[in-house]
């Protein structure tokens, strides 16, 4: 037999790509991951690929995720970070609620979403959300998941679905050369935008911001949470909403283009704020406001505050789709985000500034420094003074009624 | 091989492209429109979703909206294109430079155009500081609104900025085609200048004006991303009421907005077919 060079040669090509794929497992199998330990994880995920599908309207979050994360994933890791931005979040859930319809149920195109909320509850509904797989995480230990706050998200349990990236805090921002003294509760809110005409206004539902200032007036009209905790209650909703949209379209005339119109998103909201059409904003992200205001699109006496009767906050998560075919990536991917070097990144005004969703008394004493040492702009309002007065968010349930509410009744009256 | 087999073989590619990609997707599109989506156990068929839009207040105000915007840009579009190659198709200094200057926005995409509205024309846009540099306005809302405006003249604005010269330049290249001959004649035999383009020019034009407006009015009843940028929230024009639901956090919302894109298309196919017959009738009737 003439066993020519040329023939080992091609017979070591054609192994090595047949060998190529079975390096890169397919890693779809999610029961057989939970399974494993760590370092086999690891192994598996590398040379891996993460479509990462997240909201991407803001150029700092998109730099933190492409380039931070995203080079330590290619240098650490050999995984390649392929991050899809988004302008709402429910488009990634129809893709995969999509592929399930087709059929597609170990090769989806989505590794990963930015998520909490209805889109959360939504994953659940419909049994799109790779589950159980937390424990195989080292940096788990760094969540506390008996904290209510991270064990359900917007009321709904999480259940080892997703685990969390950041919590936020909502707060409202003025010019402080403009308005001195903001109004600092939801009454003297209104009693300001009736005394200021034109200086005032809100995204419309469903943006996701401009909802949660409509559950501030919600949360005001019912004199605090109590009664609204737990589950959707219809009669308690009836008695509430008649009230609260009474009182919105009474504001009406007195909003930015007398109501006749809302900003449908919440960069239209901030850039009526940037070129002084209305004289307040606000954001679920108060880092946002700074960074607005290094950009130099905001005036740089931008002052962010809370609310004296307390403004809401959550936390948001990262989950896998159940038909990933790169799960073994995507949970190494969330593994880095919960390091203490990665959360420390993150609340780094300068790069981000946004909350941490891990406990740092649980990291190493070089990150606890590192966060000992953050100072916000002043423009940004910080967690601990946000947190003094924080409420609780709704429960899906709630907070869809709440939506179709304000289109039905306000925004179409 | 025979004639008929190649023919068949050529138009494969293109009829698998339509074939599945279209009518596959009309396909899935109508099953969910009648509540079929098993996936989250609809399994009953049925026309809830259609009555549900049908009864809804804002779908009827959204179709009027979306009709006056597609009718007023093609209408508007149309007449200045028209007008435009009238002068274009003349010879004078500097024609090449006007002809390619308005040509340039074709390649301008829409979304863009859509920004340039926005940052001219809103009330805090490059308009609006002019007028309160030279006093004439003292705060953004003394500008009138131009852009989500209940009038959707921002809307309409971008349409025949970007359509007129699509609409145009198939018009002039029809005027050349055509000549200036037949014109010449009806001048000779006594017509006005306004007779010979309405009874001469204007009818011969008139196939090409037509199918250069039929697109365009299909385009802007269909499409999504300007009446999203540029338009009013309530009421929201039909593609952005359909992507609303579509997006709806409740996936029982799902079949309600591929009823609404499935309306949108029998709606616009039937004003095509509509406009197509009126204005053929209109061109038999040519003297």
């Amino acid at each position: 037999m003439r066993v020519t060079r040329r023939t080992l040669v091609g017979v070591s090509l054609s192994m090595a790509l047949l060998a190529a794929p079975v390096a890169r497992a397919d890693t779809a199998d999610g029961a057989a991951l939970n399974a494993m330990s760590w370092d086999q994880v690891v192994a598996q995920a590398k040379g891996g690929t993460v479509n990462w599908f997240m909201w991407g309207g803001a150029d700092n979050i998109n730099q933190y995720v492409s380039g931070y994360i995203g080079g330590i994933l290619k240098d650490e890791y050999g995984i390649t970070l392929n991050r899809v931005g988004l302008t709402d979040t429910v488009e990634a859930v129809n893709i995969v609620l999509g592929e399930k319809e087709a059929g597609v149920l170990d090769a989806g195109s989505v590794d990963m979403i930015w998520i909490n909320g209805e889109n959360f509850r939504t994953m659940k509904q419909g049994g799109l959300a790779y589950c159980g797989y937390t424990e195989v995480l080292p940096n788990n230990a760094l969540i506390n998941w008996d904290n209510p706050a991270i064990a359900n998200d917007f009321g709904v349990p999480v259940e080892g679905c997703e685990v969390p990236w950041s919590k936020a805090q909502f707060a409202f921002a003025h010019d402080s050369a403009k308005v001195p003294e903001p109004p600092k509760t939801i009454a003297a809110l209104i009693e300001w935008i009736k005394a200021n005409p034109g200086q005032f206004t809100y995204p419309a539902a469903p943006d996701f911001n401009g909802a949660v200032f409509v559950r501030h007036v919600f949360y005001h009209v019912a004199g605090g949470t109590d009664g609204l905790m737990g589950p959707f209650d219809q009669a308690k909703f009836d008695e509430v909403a008649a009230k609260t949209w009474a009182l919105l379209n009474e504001l009406e005339p007195y909003l930015w283009r007398e109501g006749k119109t809302y900003p449908t998103s919440i960069n239209q909201l901030n850039e009526l704020f940037a070129n002084s059409e209305v004289a307040l904003t606000f954001d679920y992200d108060a880092a946002q406001f700074g960074l607005a205001v290094a950009a130099g699109r905001f005036p740089a006496t931008t002052r962010s505050y809370g609310l004296e009767d307390g403004t809401i906050g959550n936390t948001n998560y990262t989950v896998i789709p159940f038909n990933s075919p790169n799960k073994a990536a995507a949970l190494v991917l969330q593994n880095l985000l919960l390091s203490g070097e990665a959360q420390y990144e993150k609340a780094n005004p300068a790069v981000w500034g946004t909350s941490p969703a891990i406990e740092i008394s649980r990291t190493t004493p070089e990150v606890q420094a590192q966060f000992g040492q953050i100072v916000l702009p002043e423009s940004v309002v910080s967690a601990e003074v946000l947190g003094k007065s924080a409420l609780p968010e709704l429960q899906s349930g709630w907070i869809s009624a709440i939506e179709q509410g304000w289109i039905a009744n306000v925004a179409q009256k | 091989m025979t004639d008929r087999l190649r023919i068949i073989l050529l138009l494969t590619p293109a009829l698998l492209v339509i074939g599945v990609l279209f009518f596959g997707g009309l396909a899935v599109g109508l099953m969910r429109s009648f509540s079929y989506m098993p996936v989250i156990g609809l399994t009953q068929p049925n026309l809830d979703a259609y009555a549900a839009v049908f009864s809804s207040a804002s779908f009827y105000q959204s179709f009027l909206l979306t009709f006056h915007i597609a009718f007023t840009s093609t209408v508007i579009s149309s007449v200045l294109a028209v007008g435009a190659a009238l002068l274009l198709r003349r010879s004078f200094i500097g024609k090449p430079v006007i002809s390619f200057l308005f040509q340039l926005n074709l390649t301008v995409p829409h979304l863009v155009g859509a920004i340039g509205i926005l940052y001219l024309f809103s009330q805090s846009g490059s308009f609006a500081r002019l007028g309160y540099d030279w006093g004439l306005i003292a705060k953004p809302a003394d500008f009138p609104a131009l852009v989500f405006d209940p009038y959707a003249i921002g809307i309409i604005l971008q349409y025949v900025w970007k359509e007129v010269p699509f609409i145009g330049l198939i018009v002039l290249a029809n005027m050349q085609a055509i000549g200036e001959d037949y014109e010449a004649v009806a001048r000779s035999l006594g017509a006005s200048r306004w007779q010979t383009f309405r009874h001469v020019l204007l009818p011969m034009i008139l196939p090409g004006l037509l199918s250069a407006s039929v697109m365009v009015f299909a385009f802007t009843f269909g499409a999504y991303e300007i009446p999203a940028l540029l338009g009013q929230n309530h009421p929201a024009a039909l593609p952005v009421l359909a992507y609303r639901k579509y997006t709806d956090v409740d996936l029982a919302a799902r079949p309600e907005a591929m009823a609404m894109a499935i309306v949108i298309a029998v709606m616009s196919a039937a004003m095509i077919l509509l406009y197509l017959r009126l204005s053929r009738r209109s061109l038999g009737r040519r003297p």
